[in-house]
């Protein structure tokens, strides 16, 4: 009998909640008409994003290339993404589970943890009832079948989460945790990568347990501090504090936009990458943030990928500041008789926007000049929707269709229309997708 | 006779309010006679009865009379019988009146924010219930049907909205359109709630 890592059961509580295959079950949500059978979302961008358990059953994987699916599961449902469902399902997810504790960390739109320390006596009862009762009601009133881990720390809930998928509820308190690290590889564990489990697989450490076990000594000998936090954290020692505010430091923003058929056109691809562009800035913006570094890249039609990354001599969240660094990568990229079906832009290095230092050679009056102008645009789109005021290169975009033939049908939200709704203002609520 | 009585009324009631104003204290019979050159105190009663008639005063246990709403010329003029609040200069901000609770529509229309879809109606089977084609209706997910209720349902693989009814004494449930174009459902095989529809929304504008 192995020694247990813990003695005490609960010196924390804290649950991780993972929905399981969330975009495919919000389709089914919405669609009841769906349940039971296979799903696969992500049709506009020719890839499965999500699949169904249905689907899944039948080997379909996330990532597949769409006729690949159609070949082992051809009669699965395929449905363009309607991200808008998924966020007004995800948060409502959410707003569930600030019933139960106020402390709900919004990892993902389909992730979260959440601290339930203490709330035993409020709710007459053990940890593992009100984390059933969690899935329960999301189960009931939102049809979104969830997974949940209950342990000591983040690090150990979320590989309870993992135990048992889909519809799992697994608790791993003090006294048992050795036993579910076992047999964990310790490449499972979450944030421990490639480089990583390389090194201590090098080192011997082959199970979470086994690094789990390690003394302090080796683990700071050999690695760094995230990964003495993990080791902590196996340990049952939370290191991790589940964080309520919400996300507002992202290290780096991305917008990539699949479009169909391929395009050769210099004009139209160079408008996507606009386009990205401009929603990068607009949200760096709306978090207050400036980029300093700019990533480019082109995907070919034969899903082959190449980027330029590039240094901004000052930090900066407005297009018109950035066309010339993107400008200057998408030249050195973009080959004359090549096929693309996707662009991207990464804003890296983002930093606090205001009160940014300016360099002896910025033209302060232009720059202040140009905040005050993205100003007008980001109000103007507030009050009459994104994209109201845009940058004439991104017009290509704008006018031809993302997605031409049977791709570009649009999500059932987005087609039907409902009296005093415009295309960018909709009411926050899912639609069922019913004939009734 | 209009709200604030008669031409005579109306100026005797003036001449009270300015005696109020100024004196700060209301006038006894003897003092309205001579402000409104009645010859009696009777004709002062009488028209403190009238005054008292509309509302604008009150009369005490002695028979001594309280402002109602004798307050100023302002509000005479304004026919304003009804005092709202005790503010006396200007009137008072409709915020502290009558604000102080409202409901959002949004608040009204839904109870449990989290479980409620919406819906666009197609079919005319409810149409006698006054859900028409074309409608939307929030359907609220993993409530209890009652009797009468009119829910969104699976029957034997088919999707239906209907009324509920569930017979008394024996576990069938029917599925009751509201339209003679349509015949009364029960479920063979299966039954499968979606949710309870609990507001109708038509926008005609």
């Amino acid at each position: 009998m192995e020694q247990p890592i813990l003695i005490r059961s609960w010196p924390r509580a804290i649950v991780h909640l993972d929905a399981d295959a969330f975009f495919a079950s919000c389709e089914q949500a919405v669609k009841p008409w769906l349940r039971g059978k296979p799903v696969i979302t992500g049709r506009e961008r020719g890839i499965v994003a999500a699949a169904s358990y249905e689907a899944k059953a039948r080997g379909v994987e996330r990532g597949m290339r769409l006729f690949e699916a159609k070949k082992v599961c051809p009669d699965a449902v395929f449905l363009p993404s309607d991200y808008e469902t998924y966020s007004l399902i995800s948060l409502r997810m959410f707003d569930i589970l600030r019933r139960f504790s106020p402390d709900v960390e919004e990892y993902s739109v389909d992730e979260a943890f959440v601290d339930l320390t203490g709330l035993r006596r409020s709710f007459h009862g053990p940890y593992s009832q009100i984390a059933s009762r969690m899935q329960e009601d999301i189960g009931r009133e939102l049809d979104i079948s969830v997974s949940v881990g209950v342990s000591v720390s983040k690090v150990l809930a979320k590989i309870g989460s993992k135990y048992n998928k889909p519809h799992g509820l697994t608790l791993i308190p003090g006294g048992e945790i050795h036993l579910y690290l076992k047999d964990l590889p310790i490449e499972k564990v979450w944030g421990i990568g490639a480089n990583t489990s390389a090194l201590l697989r090098k080192l011997g450490v082959r199970t979470a347990l086994d690094f789990a076990r390690r003394d302090e000594r080796f683990v700071r000998k050999y690695l760094s501090k995230p990964f003495r936090e993990i080791w902590e954290e196996l340990n049952g020692r939370s290191v991790y504090p589940v964080s309520t505010a919400a996300k507002k430091d992202y290290q780096s923003i991305s917008k990539t936009r699949t479009f169909t058929p391929p395009s050769g056109q210099r004009d139209f691809v160079f408008a996507q990458l606009s386009k990205n562009l401009e929603n990068a800035c607009i949200k760096a913006r709306r978090y207050g943030l400036a980029a300093c570094g700019l990533i480019v890249y082109l995907r070919g039609q034969d899903f082959s990928g190449h980027g330029v990354e590039m240094r901004l001599s000052s930090p900066s969240a407005f297009p018109a500041q950035l066309f010339g660094p993107l400008n200057e990568g998408f030249n050195a990229l973009f080959t004359q008789d090549t096929l693309y079906r996707s662009t991207g832009v990464v804003l890296t290095g983002l930093v606090p926007g205001t009160g940014t230092q300016y360099t002896l050679f910025d033209d302060v009056p232009r720059i202040e000049k140009m905040a005050r102008l993205y100003k007008a645009v980001d109000n103007l789109s507030q009050r009459f929707g994104k994209h109201t005021v845009q940058h004439a290169a991104s017009l290509p975009a704008k006018l031809y269709a993302r997605h031409l033939g049977e791709r570009g049908d649009l999500p059932a939200r987005a087609s039907k229309d409902i009296k005093g709704e415009s295309g960018r203002q909709r009411l926050g609520l899912p639609m069922l997708d019913v004939d009734v | 006779m209009d709200k604030a009585g008669d031409a005579g009324t109306k100026a005797g009631a003036q001449r009270i309010a300015r005696f109020l104003q100024e004196k700060g204290r209301m006038p006894s019979y003897s003092e309205i006679a001579l402000a409104c050159g009645f010859k009696s105190k009777n004709s002062a009663f009488k028209l403190a009865r009238k005054l008292e008639d509309l509302g604008l005063l009150a009369r005490d246990a002695k028979g001594r009379l309280i402002p109602k709403a004798i307050k100023g010329e302002n509000q005479l003029k304004a026919g304003a019988l009804r005092m709202l609040g005790t503010v006396e200069a200007g009137f008072p901000s409709p915020a502290e009146e009558e604000l102080s609770d409202v409901l959002s529509l949004d608040e009204m229309l839904i109870t449990n924010r989290q479980a409620t879809f919406m819906l666009k109606v197609s079919g005319d089977s409810m149409c006698g219930a006054g859900i028409l084609p074309g409608d939307m209706v929030l359907v609220e997910k993993g409530r209890q049907p009652a009797n009468g209720d009119i829910v969104v349902a699976e029957v034997d693989g088919q999707w239906t909205m209907k009324g509920f009814k569930k017979e008394k004494g024996s576990k069938d449930v029917w599925l009751l359109p509201a339209n003679p174009k349509f015949k009364p459902i029960k479920p063979k095989s299966e039954l499968r709630i979606a949710g309870v529809v609990i507001a109708v929304i038509r926008k005609y504008k």
